[in-house]
């Protein structure tokens, strides 16, 4: 049980420091692209300006010309500007392709002066990238400046210079598994460091756990001794006082009582005692069928006695679910000792086993009183009891249900109650049926 | 039968004292485990009902001890103890049955009962020596349809007797079988207490049963059955 919210609690603190770890990653993985294609923008900025400067405007026979020849890159005679670049190519102001180095336009100039990333289609033609043969078949991602060049105030044409994006690609790639592989080491220290602090976060609940079952022990043990003497000294001075009928009626009265707080120290013991899950092994494989029809059986005089119809209803097919039998009977006579006190003379309760899918249900459906509204949110909990002048006998404590809530959540299930008032009430415990190879 | 009934508790250890000598049961009870472990080895028991929590030596030790000792008397344990697993641990050291506190005391007598039958001259709830049965449960002797009433010491002192037919007894072993630990006795009481039982059974016809043996104690011996 323990070990289980060990588990639970590293898991948690492992999922929740992992994700503070991953968004702070993906932040910083952002901001180093951010950066990076920022410093690539600017150089080629540098270049594009550079080249534009170059461009040679003048006016002749009232024509404006365009001289590209001292253009870097473009130009015939003038060197290239050292760093590669994709593309180069110059627009005229009509946006008419007049001339380009490397990679012809795949379409024609769409007027929007700035960066934009794009991606070339056809890499053969790629003569200045240096990882051409391996992207071959790939597309490249490039970053394009078009740049609109004016002389005076008017506009002569636009520079399209583009630069690949290899380079930071590569950059980012390789600080991306840096960043994964950093990250899977502390994921793996944050969940062994989870573990540990599970276990430190244990070691109090394990400490109360074990007190609680030493009380309980205690307990068992300070309370029921007294009650024993009381018990034997009350019946044998009721044999004592064969003779003295006066006394008797006091006598059997100290027996009575005492029985009857017997039961409420043994129905606080295993409110205490099972409070929480039950450890597997406690937990033995149970025939439903049986246990059913077992408490059926040890309450059918009861229900004959008091003239109420009772009808039980067991399939043929076995139903098996992992229990601890006595907690489960418990449990299920409980139900059956509400029902024989809320049903008047002449009714009916029915008693149901079924199974579903996953699920096993017993099921115990009266003709009764009813519960009203008001009660019925309250009826599981401890010591909660409903008007008790029409409890026949009201020699309960009201720790029944809550008993039986309980045992049912200990087992894994639930258990849930519908009423109409003056027509009748069903409880219905749900319990998880596992199948032998889960178990 | 002999009892050895072992229970710290005063008021738990009364009520069941004064049962058990009702029953026609002598009764020892202790209320410490170091005593009942002198006792138990000092002298025989035809039943032990220990608690489980005793000072100094627990129940469960006290069992185990003592079915280490090769003793065979059935072991009744009383505990406040109730879960699975306590029953087991209790049966493991050798208890036959397991008795839940609050005692309920006709559920503790049935079962005082039911270890009593074990016995091998145990027929339901009397003894029988040939025709001669004693009646557990009422105190009373019969043969050949008549009845006779015992007092409690007679009662112990007949069925001393009938669990050990044919055997010298002293009257050491007497004293020990039916009398307390620690109670003073006359001098003649033994010698009274076996006259008052021969008139008993004067009244079914068995007076001659019990011999005197001079010089070593008593004996019950059925005569041979051409004589009956």
């Amino acid at each position: 049980m323990f070990n289980r919210s060990r588990r639970n609690l590293a898991c948690w603190f492992t999922l929740s420091m992992g994700s503070i770890l991953v968004l702070f990653a993906v932040t910083t993985y952002y901001l180093r692209a951010e950066d990076k294609l920022e410093a690539t923008d600017r150089l080629l900025y540098r270049k594009t300006r550079l080249m534009a400067a170059s461009v040679e405007y003048e006016l002749s026979e009232g024509k404006p010309q365009v001289d590209l020849e001292r253009v870097p890159v473009l130009g015939s005679g003038t060197l290239p500007l050292g760093t590669e670049l994709a593309y180069v190519r110059w627009y005229s102001s009509g946006a008419q392709l007049k001339r380009f180095f490397g990679e012809p336009p795949s379409q024609p100039l769409e007027i929007s002066s700035g960066f934009r990333t794009v991606r070339s289609s056809d890499r053969s033609s790629e003569p200045l990238s240096d990882n051409t043969a391996r992207n071959n078949a790939e597309k490249v991602w490039l970053r394009q400046l078009t740049l609109p060049v004016q002389e005076g105030n008017e506009l002569i044409g636009y520079l399209q210079v583009a630069t690949p994006l290899s380079d930071i690609r590569a950059d980012l790639r390789q600080f991306q598994l840096a960043l994964t592989l950093t990250m899977l080491v502390t994921l793996v220290l944050i969940g062994l460091t989870g573990w540990y602090l599970g276990g430190v976060a244990m070691q109090p609940i394990k400490q109360t756990y074990n007190q609680l079952q030493r009380f309980t022990a205690d307990a068992s043990h300070e309370l029921r001794s007294p009650l024993s003497a009381s018990l034997t000294n009350a019946q044998v001075a009721l044999m004592l006082a064969a003779e003295c009928p006066q006394i008797q009626p006091s006598l059997q009265n100290i027996i009575d009582s005492t029985q009857s707080m017997n039961v409420l120290v043994n129905n606080l013991l295993m409110l205490a005692r099972y409070k929480g899950g039950l450890t597997p092994d406690l937990l033995k494989p149970v025939n439903l069928n049986l246990l059913v029809s077992e408490s059926a059986a040890s309450y059918q005089a009861q229900f004959d006695a008091q003239k109420i119809r009772f009808i039980i209803c067991i399939p043929e097919q076995s139903i098996e679910v992992q229990a601890d039998s006595d907690l489960l009977k418990q449990a299920v006579d409980n139900l059956l000792s509400n029902a024989c006190k809320y049903t008047e003379e002449g009714e009916t309760v029915w008693l149901r086993l079924g199974a579903y899918a996953n699920w096993a249900t017993v099921q115990v459906v009266d003709m009764g009183m009813g519960i009203s509204k008001k009660d019925l949110i309250h009826i599981f909990d401890r010591f909660y009891r409903t008007d008790t002048g029409r409890v026949r006998g009201g020699d309960g404590f009201g720790l029944g249900l809550s008993i039986v809530e309980q045992v049912v959540e200990a087992h894994g299930g639930r258990v849930w109650a519908t009423s109409v008032e003056h027509k009748g009430s069903t409880f219905q415990i749900e319990l998880p049926i596992r199948s032998r190879l889960q178990s | 039968m002999k009892v050895l009934l072992v229970e710290d508790d005063r008021r738990q250890l009364m009520p069941l004292q004064t049962v058990l000598c009702q029953a026609g049961h002598t009764v020892d009870g202790v209320s410490d485990g170091e005593t009942a472990q002198w006792l138990l080895s000092e002298r025989d028991y035809d039943l032990l009902i220990l608690d489980w929590m005793l000072p100094h030596v627990s129940g469960v030790q006290l069992c185990e001890h003592y079915r280490a000792s090769g003793k065979t008397a059935p072991v009744l344990m009383i505990t406040a103890k109730d879960t699975t697993l306590d029953k087991v641990t209790g049966l493991d050291a050798g208890a036959d049955d397991y008795i839940v506190k609050p005692i309920d005391i006709v559920e503790f007598m049935a079962r005082v009962r039911a270890l009593g039958r074990r016995s091998p001259i145990c027929q339901g709830d009397s003894l029988s020596l040939h025709n001669l049965y004693l009646h557990l449960d009422m105190l009373t002797v019969e043969r050949q349809g008549k009845v006779s009433p015992l007092s409690s010491r007679e009662f112990q002192l007949l069925e001393y007797f009938m669990r050990h037919p044919q055997q010298v007894l002293t009257r050491d072993q007497i004293e020990q079988a039916v009398w307390e630990w620690g109670s003073e006795i006359e001098s003649n009481a033994i010698t009274v207490l076996v006259r008052k039982l021969r008139k008993r059974l004067q009244v079914v016809g068995a007076a001659a049963w019990v011999e005197t043996i001079y010089g070593m104690g008593y004996r019950l011996s059925p005569p041979d059955k051409t004589d009956i």
